[in-house]
């Protein structure tokens, strides 16, 4: 409609006078005539003044009035015209691209599918505007999606592509017209591009060589009816019989406050299910999801929502993701300083665990001048573990994964054993907890000590001045409400509910702050009414150190109050420990992703030697199995930017999970080895955030001098390409004089002047 | 840190005899008998009935995270008097009072705590003594406590007992509690003769009174399996707490003290990392 009187009046469509430039048409004597002519007219006019009878402002009316007629008649006289570059037909190329993804199977086009569209507008030879197109300009036509290839036929059209790439797709259609004349590039696409890396190059390069992109957005920019899962987080690893509290974020239109079933599923068994309420329109909602990972090795875990009736996608009510279950038996070093029932209880929390192994190095008896201190070792491989005490060296102290200092005073070390347990976390990447006790924290002098640096609390000088004991009630901090540590039930609410019944603790140790690196987990009050830190922790380089400054969580086993059948000790410490160790690096480190088949993949593996110094002059191999049993070598090199990183491309062309073994070697001698998983499988992005984008393509349409249009109004299209001033053109010149405004705009101020004055009653 | 251990039967004990405990016993035992001495005379109860006169029970401490000696009272079976008593107070006095000084246990050493079984505060005590568990009997109450005390984690020295009647009555009274369990002889091979002194042979420590047997000691475990946690110890056909109780007299050589006191001193070790 706008567009219609636009042209009624301005004799031609908007577009023309955008991609034109405007010039005065006349020549140089006949603008000199009509300069003059219009003094005299001016002169003429100026006798009005002389009019009698008459107001000023009677007179100023008529004046302006003629003066604007003479004006109109001015400009046309000087000859207003577009100068216009257009295509001469036939002799120009159109690249048309396809988006051939499965985001285009999404039906929003009138109820149909987005591919639909595409089929009728672009795919079939009797597609008007296709067909008017080829009348103008020689059309070549891709499909993309991952890739981009030429279209040969509409069969080729399925809408199954796993990706959108459409920098590529760009890239593509640009380098195999490069030399022809090309007029500009439509792209037919809903914008969901899923490529990681942004179009910025390809943009870049489109606009270097001045090439105008037409995209066609199809699609709606929301949808109504539609759940999804957005994200969920987890681990890459996880020791066997962790329980773990993952984030899922769910969005949704059109299923507010509906409670739905979220089903988390373990290679098709259900491990866990929790009723949500579903979040605003167009919010998102973060659900703490728990589940345990019982079962080792590579397994996939399913996190959905069931498809409800008139969803408009149903493939994204669902994610996947791969947690490698190492089952593995992870070894803590316990060093206890004194006897007392806190080892026991750890010991027994932990005896069944076939993942966690404690072993005990208990001080009996203190050194003294004539004699060394006593220790009883519990738990050890062999009869010379710890036979010296705690370890001497990095290679026997950093074969555990965990450590655990007791009540122990820092003066039992050496300065170098000291430094030594802060490069254990910092640098070997083993997790630290530092539990309470009269010889623990500022009461055993660790202040001012390297491993003080690694602790998440705060060691106050005058937290050590005077003896202090105290009951403390334990309950979750803010930050500690769904940490997997403090989970004591299957829900926050049950869990919170769990924690105000459990019997209160002692402490000897006062501490009130945290580093502020770290976060506290479990706060308590002592009986004075005094805020205390009850369980805190922080990374600290590789690793991660944690305070748990109270002498008797075994009260959670013994107390009165607590049933003999219930576990909260023993899961308290399963789960404490497991977290605490979580991640700890093995001495080679494959970090693989899920791929798609033939998608390349960098496979990278952190080396260090016994110590854990990064080694940078190893020979790495990766020993690639892919699901049918080839196994495939693949070289890792150093990759220069960090110390001991090594890295390779592969491109895995199976579906399925492939097994990745790195291999190290130095000088002859084995550096280790270690294991990850890859998984290769048609990806199912094209199925989240499936909406038209339409910023983006608008983006992408101005900064390359095209111009954006929707799916429902392409008539403009052929023409915005005809003018687009590129490949093979014609210069075309357009007389605006003529153009029915000026024309109206001149009768109207004849006019008025004439109804003007007989309204005033002038001659 | 410290430097020397040897290894033994699946578990590791610290073997260095870096201190005469022998040593030690007599200079502990000089102060304890001047304060035994010191302390006769407070008395107001009936005591133990063996030379110690009446005994003053003294009130219990309460929990503060520190090792403290636990007696169990009970009732006693045919209302022969207050068996619980015996060896009270002097006989945890002074083994405290040792233990303090080899280890690093830290115990109260002049004061402990009198439980019933059914008390809760027993729960903050994994590790509790009886002594003359002969003539134990047990309520329902009582029953209730123990069997929850023991299944949590908690460990129980019998002593002070002998003939077979005795046992007989310990036997029935833990069947009460653990009725599958089974007591199991222990030799020297056992961990909780290693586990703090490494007791080579369990002949080395008498029967305190005579024509009583031999002393044997058994154990009864978790699972009756004698690679798990054991959960009460019994010294049957002796009386080592009456060792302690009698040490600043000179009753008894002072070697054979030592090794009921290095009993002790094992039990509580083990108990407290078992």
């Amino acid at each position: 409609m706008f567009e219609s009187i636009f042209q009624f009046l301005f004799k031609y469509q908007p577009l023309v006078y955008e991609q034109g430039e405007f010039v005065w048409g006349s020549s140089r004597w006949m603008s000199i005539s009509v300069l003059v002519a219009m003094g005299i007219a001016t002169y003429a006019l100026m006798t009005y003044r002389g009019i009698r009878g008459h107001g000023p402002r009677d007179r100023a009316v008529v004046i302006g009035l003629r003066l604007a007629a003479l004006a109109v008649l001015a400009i046309c006289l000087f000859r207003p015209m577009l100068v216009l570059k257009v295509a001469v037909p036939q002799q120009n190329f159109v690249g048309v691209l396809l988006d051939d993804s499965r985001s285009m199977q999404v039906s929003d086009v009138e109820g149909l599918p987005r591919g639909n569209y595409v089929r009728d507008n672009f795919a079939s030879t009797d597609a008007p505007l296709l067909k008017t197109l080829s009348e103008q300009f020689v059309v070549r036509t891709y499909r993309f999606s991952s890739a981009a290839e030429r279209l040969e036929s509409t069969d080729e059209l399925t809408f199954t592509g796993t990706g959108t790439r459409l920098g590529d797709a760009l890239s593509r259609a640009r380098d195999e017209l490069a030399g022809l004349p090309l007029s500009g590039l439509i792209v037919v696409t809903d914008g969901a591009d899923t490529s990681e890396a942004a179009f910025d190059t390809s943009l870049a390069e489109l606009k270097a060589e001045s090439i105008p992109v037409f995209p066609i957005g199809v699609g709606d920019e929301s949808l109504t009816r539609d759940i999804q899962v957005s994200r969920v987080e987890t681990p890459r690893t996880a020791l066997k019989g962790t329980s773990l509290v993952v984030d899922v974020v769910v969005t949704q239109t059109g299923f507010a406050g509906q409670v739905l079933p979220l089903v988390v599923e373990s290679e098709g068994r259900v491990v866990d299910t929790q009723d949500i309420t579903m979040p605003r329109d167009g919010e998102a909602a973060t659900i703490k999801v728990r589940f345990k990972v019982d079962e080792g090795g590579p397994g996939r875990f399913r996190f959905r929502i069931p498809e409800q009736p008139g969803e408009q996608v149903q493939q994204n009510n669902a994610r996947e993701n791969l947690i490698d279950v190492r089952d593995r038996r992870v070894k803590l070093l316990y060093l206890e300083g004194e006897p007392r029932f806190e080892a026991k209880f750890v010991r027994q929390a932990l005896e069944n665990d076939p993942n966690i192994q404690v072993v005990l190095l208990q001080r009996t008896a203190a050194a003294t001048p004539s004699a060394p201190a006593k220790f009883l070792r519990l738990g050890i491989d062999t009869p010379e573990e710890l036979v010296g005490g705690f370890p001497l060296t990095e290679e026997a102290l950093f074969t555990y994964d965990g450590l655990v200092l007791g009540s122990v005073e820092a003066s039992a070390f050496t300065a170098e054993q000291l430094r030594m347990i802060s490069d254990f976390v910092s640098r070997r990447g083993g997790g630290l907890l530092a539990l309470g006790g009269g010889r623990s924290f500022a009461e055993g002098g660790w202040g001012g000590t390297p491993v003080a640096e690694a602790l998440p609390v705060s060691l106050d000088a005058t937290t050590a001045a005077g003896a202090y004991f105290s009951e403390v009630a334990v309950l979750p901090a803010r930050a500690g409400q769904a940490h997997p540590v403090v989970q004591l039930a299957a829900t926050e609410a049950a869990s919170n509910e769990a924690w105000r019944n459990l019997p209160p603790l002692t402490s000897v140790n006062f501490i009130q702050s945290v580093k502020p690196g770290a976060s506290t987990l479990l706060a308590g009050e002592d009986s004075r009414g005094a805020d205390l830190v009850i369980l805190a922790a922080q990374r600290y380089g590789r690793g991660k150190a944690l305070a748990f400054p109270v002498q008797d969580s075994w009260l959670w086993r013994m107390h009165a109050t607590m049933a003999v059948e219930d576990t909260t000790h023993h899961d308290f410490w399963q789960r404490l420990l497991r977290w605490g160790v979580d991640g700890v690096p093995g001495r080679v480190v494959t970090s693989p992703d899920r791929v798609e088949p033939r998608e390349p993949v960098t496979l990278t593996a952190q080396i260090a030697d016994k110590t854990f110094q990064d080694v940078s002059d190893a020979r790495v191999v990766a020993s690639v199995r892919s699901p049918t049993g080839v196994v495939t070598e693949v070289p890792m090199s150093w990759t220069v930017r960090r110390d001991g990183e090594y890295s390779a491309v592969f491109a895995p062309d199976e579906e399925g999970p492939y097994q990745v073994r790195v291999t190290a070697t130095r000088e002859g001698e084995s550096l280790g080895a270690a294991l990850g998983h890859l998984r290769t499988a048609p990806s199912d992005r094209e199925y989240f955030d499936p909406v038209l984008r339409t910023t983006l393509l608008r983006r992408l349409a101005e900064e390359t001098g095209g111009q954006y249009f929707q799916a429902s109004d392409t008539s403009q299209l052929p023409d915005a390409l005809t003018l687009s001033g590129r490949g093979v053109t014609v210069v075309e010149e357009k007389d605006l004089w003529d153009m029915p405004a000026l024309f109206l705009l001149l009768v109207l101020c004849a006019g008025g002047e004439w109804v003007y004055r007989r309204a005033r009653g002038m001659a | 840190m410290g430097v020397p251990t040897r290894t033994g039967d699946g578990m590791t004990i610290t073997t260095t005899q870096r201190r005469s405990l022998a040593f030690i016993v007599t200079a502990v035992l000089i102060s304890l008998g001047l304060t035994v001495e010191a302390q006769r005379g407070f008395g107001g109860q009936r005591g133990d009935g063996r030379g110690r006169g009446f005994v003053q029970i003294e009130p219990n401490l309460p929990y503060d995270g520190r090792f403290t000696f636990v007696r169990l009272r009970f009732q006693n079976f045919m209302s022969r008097g207050s068996q619980w008593i015996h060896d009270y107070p002097y006989g945890e006095r002074h083994f405290m009072k040792i233990l303090n000084a080899v280890s690093l246990v830290n115990p109260y050493t002049e004061a402990n705590n009198i439980l019933d079984l059914d008390d809760p505060e027993l729960m903050k005590f994994p590790i509790a003594y009886m002594a003359e568990p002969g003539y134990w009997m047990m309520t329902e109450p009582e029953l209730a406590g123990l069997t929850a005390y023991l299944k949590k984690g908690g460990f129980i020295i019998f002593d002070d007992f002998r003939n077979y009647d005795e046992w007989n009555n310990l036997e029935m009274q833990m069947s009460r509690v653990y009725p599958e369990g089974r007591w199991i002889d222990l030799t020297n091979e056992h961990p909780v003769f290693s586990s703090f002194y490494a007791i080579g042979s369990l002949d080395l420590i008498p029967q305190y009174f005579q024509n009583y047997g031999t002393p044997i000691f058994r154990g009864l475990f978790e699972d009756n399996d004698p690679t798990k946690r054991m959960i009460a110890v019994a010294n049957f056909n002796t009386d080592i707490s009456e060792f302690w109780e009698f040490s600043d007299r000179g009753f008894r050589a002072v070697e054979e003290t030592n090794e009921a006191f290095k009993l002790g001193v094992n039990y509580i070790i083990y108990a407290l990392t078992h």
